[in-house]
């Protein structure tokens, strides 16, 4: 037993120096950096490691970072509805959902069945019901509407970000807390002016993570805003508008989720450029033809 | 009679009447087939409301929500401009041998007119975490002789910094003490009721005194008969062979014109004025010269011991962070505290009586 510690003491000493392979000078010695040619030959002895390392990754495998799939994809490469298949939302880990003694009565129809003593969900049933929520959000978009994603954890800022500003001048975010009385005391928050001169209530919120807001999703059906939400198998699907039965703890799916909307609403912004133009366009030629039967 | 029986309908069958959401000829409801894109604006819709300008609209703190993203991306920006510059993740050698952050930010007022609304603590110290750690990658550019890229990240600092950055930093430096043309330093020390003027002069190092062979007595042992365990006293009086090695200089401290062992009865003042040379390791190397006025023994022993400490730090400034933990450069502030009314003295409390 002993000796079993022994080594994975040893072992984990080892790979922890093997994360960290460039934390020396070239001597070996790691002495202080005193003068600016100290810092440039620090420089450049890692370099080398990495130039090294960059000769050495043409041969080997054929996979590379370009041609493979990374963490930050979901992110900043989001798929649109209709190329989105059932292998990404499972590869996303959107069929997990909470344990079975959790599951809410009414999520029942969107549960698959039960393993490993979680819920697992219909992703059959979630991929419609996607699609449905992404063609809700390009109308809205294409009938200038704005659109709050909301999505209140750390993990889920960027996502949230990222969405709102794929929207345009359409989109918003709140990736902090959703302040209490937002909507239902709007004169308070953003003032008599502000309250009559601009469209303070959105015309559709998008929850990423509706269990912690479920006051902001309150609000919403007071102030009679359509919702849409990712809900888990421990949720009443009914609390929003457009449930989409998804794992809302996982920040990929999540991504994914958002992405696929926030293309959508993309699109919608681009139909009403498309339309405000084809409109434009039949404007001048209807008053050249005026013109030319006056003549 | 018994035809062929079907086959029990097992609980776990896949329902072969399920319809998947990868069929090949789509399922559409009919409400979705009208193109609800090419439909009209509503109507109710006020056209002359205009949308929320800051995508950050609904948090209901917008301006400080958007000044924190766009400073997070700056700091993202950052922070792979130098990973490409092979200066991330820096090792800790490395981040010892950088000069020291001098962070002065400005204070959580002065910030909260950046922003229109309250700023809480929180949100304050969340805004100088990020800024702390902008101010870390310029650091470490300037640092590595990134010039450039320190100096374009230097805008985006100045605007969260104090106004009155200089000044404050200035304070921080210590006045250098001039020596005069004979190189003499003067420094004035304070305790209680006491002031030293204490003037301060290296010694001159004298030549090393060899002694001539016929000062020492013939029958000294030789080196090599020299048995270093037998203890070997000739005469306790002749100089020791090492005395040529060490010279040993004697300084002379005068207090009031009068010498130390002369204006100082008590061993404790004597110890308390000798002290910081002896903690600097300079006891031999100066001669000082002290007028000091007010107070009783151990106040002018203390403004003498303060007066000496700072006249030290002048003439060897390396020897300053010992007589500061020393607590010898710092003014002692206790003085006499005042008498009290109902009290007989600042603490002393008459004879509590019960009736």
């Amino acid at each position: 037993m002993a000796a079993f510690c022994a080594q994975r003491t040893r072992i984990a000493t080892v790979l922890r120096h093997a994360r960290r392979p460039f934390t020396s000078v070239a001597d070996g010695s790691e002495s202080r950096l005193l003068s600016q040619d100290d810092w440039t030959a620090f420089q450049v002895h890692r370099a080398e490691r990495s130039t090294l390392v960059d000769l050495f990754s043409n041969f080997g495998s054929t996979q590379s970072r370009d041609n493979t799939w990374q963490p930050h994809h979901p992110l900043h490469r989001p798929t649109a509805s209709r190329d989105l298949t059932l292998s990404a939302l499972l590869a996303a880990g959107a069929h997990l959902g909470h344990h079975s003694s959790l599951l809410n009565p009414n999520f029942i129809p969107y549960a698959y069945g039960t393993r490993a003593g979680i819920t697992v969900i219909d992703l059959d049933r979630t991929l419609p019901h996607l699609r449905r929520a992404a063609s809700l959000v390009r109308a809205v978009a294409s009938r200038d509407g704005t659109i709050v994603f909301v999505g209140t954890r750390s993990d889920l800022r960027p996502t949230v970000l990222k969405a709102a500003q794929r929207i345009g001048s359409q989109g918003y975010h709140i990736a902090e807390k959703w302040l209490p009385g937002t909507l239902t005391n709007k004169v308070h928050f953003f003032g008599p002016e502000v309250t009559l001169s601009e469209r303070v209530v959105p015309d559709l919120v998008i929850f990423l993570n509706p269990i912690p807001n479920l006051h902001a999703i309150r609000e919403c059906a007071i102030e009679h805003v359509p919702t849409i939400g990712i809900v888990d198998s421990n949720v009443d699907p009914r609390i929003v508008m457009y449930p989409i039965p998804a794992n809302d703890e996982s920040t990929r799916t999540a991504e994914l989720i958002a992405g696929v909307l926030s293309i959508a609403g993309r699109e919608g912004v681009e139909i009403a450029a498309e339309r405000a133009q084809k409109r434009a366009r039949s404007a001048r030629s209807m008053a050249k033809h005026r013109t030319l039967k006056v003549d | 009679m018994f035809a062929i029986r079907r086959p029990l309908r097992l609980k776990f069958a896949i329902n072969s009447s399920r319809t998947f959401a990868t069929a090949s000829t789509p399922y559409v409801p009919p409400a979705s087939l009208e193109i609800v894109a090419d439909a009209p604006p509503p109507q109710f819709r006020s056209r002359k409301k205009t949308k929320p300008e800051s995508p950050s609209f609904y948090t209901s703190r917008a301006s400080y929500y958007d000044h924190l993203y766009q400073l997070e991306t700056a700091l993202q920006r950052c922070r792979r401009a130098i990973s490409t510059l092979e200066l991330l993740p820096l090792p800790a050698f490395a981040r010892a041998s950088l000069p020291p952050a001098q962070l002065l930010w400005r204070n959580r007022q002065s910030m909260m007119t950046m922003f229109s609304g309250s700023l809480t603590t929180a949100r304050y110290r969340r805004m100088i975490s990020v800024l702390a750690d902008l101010e870390e990658c310029s650091r470490i550019a300037s640092a590595a002789g990134h010039t450039a890229l320190a100096e374009s990240i230097q805008p985006v600092l100045e605007l969260f910094e104090r106004q009155d950055k200089e000044t404050v930093l200035a304070r921080t430096v210590r006045k250098q003490v001039p020596m005069d043309r004979y190189g003499r330093s003067y420094t004035v020390g304070k305790r209680k009721e006491s002031a030293a003027r204490v003037w301060m002069i290296p010694v001159r190092e004298p030549a090393p005194v060899t002694l001539s062979s016929d000062v020492l007595p013939s029958h000294s042992p030789r080196a090599q008969d020299v048995d270093i365990l037998a203890p070997v006293v000739d005469n306790a009086f002749a100089p020791s062979p090492s005395a040529s090695r060490m010279p040993v200089t004697t300084t002379t401290i005068l207090v009031n014109n009068i010498p130390l062992n002369k204006y100082f009865d008590s061993p404790a003042d004597r110890e308390r004025i000798v002290r910081p040379l002896k903690l600097a390791g300079v006891l031999g190397t100066f001669n000082a010269f002290v007028i000091v006025r007010g107070g009783g023994t151990t106040g002018q022993a203390g403004a003498i011991a303060h007066g000496i400490a700072q006249g030290i730090v002048a003439h060897v400034p390396e020897v300053d962070h010992i007589l500061r933990k020393a607590k010898l450069i710092k003014r002692d502030p206790r003085m006499v505290e005042r008498k009290k009314t109902g009290l007989a003295k600042a603490r002393k409390r008459y004879t509590w009586v019960k009736r």
